[in-house]
């Protein structure tokens, strides 16, 4: 019995997430955006860095805030958030509510996709960041452990927001705008903590975003370890739980709500 | 015969607003019923308690003699169901998108093939193999819709309007389809506002009202009901003389569509319509047979 609901959950999941990547795949131009979006923000990183040899250490964090604050926020929570008003709009929602699919599956299936896509966006990013110079320093595992952490927070975060507040495809770009580019700005994508006043910097300790700029840029622009990172790594897989949770508990308000409708 | 689905009593209401009261039905394994009525009747709440996606306020349903509540998930893979609109992933090919239905309920490869490849048969989804539904016409969206409901050989079909949203030629295809289906000896529980469709096709026919059955029964027992009388069709430029004779006559007018008919007794020859109505003036009478259209008519108001 429980062996064969968990074949169904790992079915499920497989399905959800097959099913994403060939969307993703088929959506030509939006692919194209998606893979030349972080290649071009590290282009122009690496060309504000390329007069300064000094600056060496800054294009290494600025290849690792790129990846994990802006590839993967747009990639996996943007995402998420697109694929919640999609299946709304497209009226796929009920359809998926009468079929046996369950609410944590259907998590996973994303997170799946999620993390298949940020695999690859890593794999081009770093291509992209080594040919101008930047280099990855740390443990490999940690930095890949990090990834999984942060796409998991990124798609609970993006089903909370999605369902909350994007009924409409329309309203993905500026829920976006409005909430996510404001937590990137707060969480050092952009600028390093240190040049931010102290109110905002204290403020920013809230912001799950710096903790995963944190933790990547720590591990892949410094070489840190576990030992070094253990606030930011408890704090991420603390969030990362409670993102679960959020993402998979808004879902199944969404289908108790969508069947009510 | 065993009852694929008995519903019992059911009652809903939305706010102060009864949508379901004392709804009562049968369906017998392999037969077509057919739910009619004006909009606003109750059939989709009917079919979504059915289908789980609401809850009824009292009553009981039975999906082959087990209570519906307490099957809970395992219901999901008995029934099928096809609402009006097509839900469908537009950017995936027909045979993609039946495959991720039939992954959501646990189906192997090996099935998995299997069945699609029957679907993709029956439904005559091949032609269009290499499309993606985005671009598929609304027929063939809707064929595709019907044939994923099927996916895991449910035990029963619930069709909410299945040709609504398709031209003339897509649902007379939809309709053989149906046809085939039940041919191959599945259950189905369908609206529908196509009613010389519902006459040709339903086993059973239940015409709903303000949330509950006014007539329920086969074809001939719908008929029945009319009791002795013909229906007699008559055009007239002069309607109110018309309509005043015949209420002198006690022939019940039926306002079907924009014609002029009436209920005589059955025992009329058309010679005895036309003596009946001499002094009024009148282009043309004819005796027509009684059909569900008529029963609908006559009883929902």
């Amino acid at each position: 019995m429980i062996n064969g609901q968990a074949n169904l959950l790992l079915s499920q999941t497989l399905a959800v997430s097959h099913r994403m990547l060939l969307e993703q795949w088929r959506q030509g131009r939006g692919l194209i955006f998606w893979a030349a979006f972080p290649i071009f923000m590290m282009l122009l990183f690496g060309l504000v860095y390329s007069h300064n040899e000094s600056m060496r250490a800054g294009l290494d964090a600025a290849a690792a805030g790129i990846l994990i604050g802006a590839a993967l926020f747009f990639s996996c929570l943007g995402g998420s958030v697109a694929i919640i008003a999609a299946e709304r709009e497209r009226g796929t929602l009920r359809r998926l509510l009468v079929s046996p699919l369950k609410p944590l599956a259907y998590f996973f299936g994303v997170v799946l996709a999620q993390l298949q896509l940020a695999a690859l966006q890593m794999v081009m990013l770093y291509s992209v960041a080594w040919m101008i110079g930047a280099r990855y320093h740390g443990s490999w595992w940690l930095g890949g452990f990090i990834l999984i952490l942060s796409v998991f927070s990124y798609v609970g975060m993006g089903f909370f927001l999605g369902i909350r507040f994007a009924n409409k495809s329309e309203q993905v770009v500026v829920g976006l705008s409005a909430i996510g580019v404001p937590l990137l700005v707060l969480g050092g994508t952009f600028f390093p903590l240190e040049i931010m006043p102290q109110a905002m910097q204290m403020v920013a300790q809230l912001d799950p975003m710096l903790h995963m700029n944190q933790a990547f840029k720590g591990v892949a622009a410094y070489g840190l370890g576990v030992e070094s990172l253990r606030f930011e790594l408890i704090f991420l897989v603390l969030f990362c739980l409670f993102s679960v949770f959020l993402g998979v508990h808004s879902y199944q308000r969404l289908l108790d709500k969508e069947s009510l409708e | 015969m065993t009852n694929a689905l008995e519903i019992e009593g059911l009652y809903k209401r939305f706010g102060s607003h009864q949508v379901l009261e004392d709804f009562s039905l049968e369906i017998k394994k392999g037969t077509i019923v057919g739910l009619i009525g004006p909009n606003g009747s109750g059939k989709s709440t009917l079919l979504n308690i059915v289908c789980q996606l609401l809850k009824a306020d009292a009553g009981q349903i039975h999906l082959l003699g087990i209570p519906l509540h307490q099957m809970d998930s395992q219901a999901r893979k008995m029934i099928g169901f096809c609402s009006q609109n097509c839900a469908l992933y537009n950017d995936l090919l027909p045979h993609e998108n039946l495959d991720f239905f039939a992954r959501l309920y646990g189906m192997g490869p090996s099935n998995r093939r299997t069945r699609i490849h029957e679907l993709m048969d029956d439904f005559g989804l091949w032609s269009h193999a290499k499309t993606r539904v985005g671009r598929l016409s609304g027929g063939w969206r809707q064929r595709l819709h019907i044939a994923i409901s099927m996916i895991n050989h449910p035990e029963i079909l619930i069709l909410d309007e299945p040709t609504a949203a398709v031209d003339a030629s897509a649902r007379v295809e939809l309709w053989q389809l149906v046809e085939n289906l039940r041919a191959s000896g599945t259950t189905i529980l369908l609206t529908t506002h196509q009613l010389p469709e519902a006459q040709r096709l339903c086993d059973r026919i239940a015409l709903m009202q303000n949330g509950h059955v006014v007539l329920q029964g086969s074809l001939p027992e719908l008929l029945a009901s009319m009791g002795e009388h013909a229906l007699v069709k008559v055009e007239s430029s002069a309607i109110n003389a018309l309509i005043h004779r015949v209420e002198k006559l006690g022939w019940k007018p039926l306002n079907t569509s924009d014609e002029m008919c009436f209920l005589v007794p059955k025992l009329y020859k058309l010679i005895d319509v036309v003596a009946s109505l001499e002094g009024v003036d009148i282009t043309s009478v004819s005796i027509k047979q009684i059909t569900l259209e008529e029963v609908y008519f006559s009883f929902i108001r």
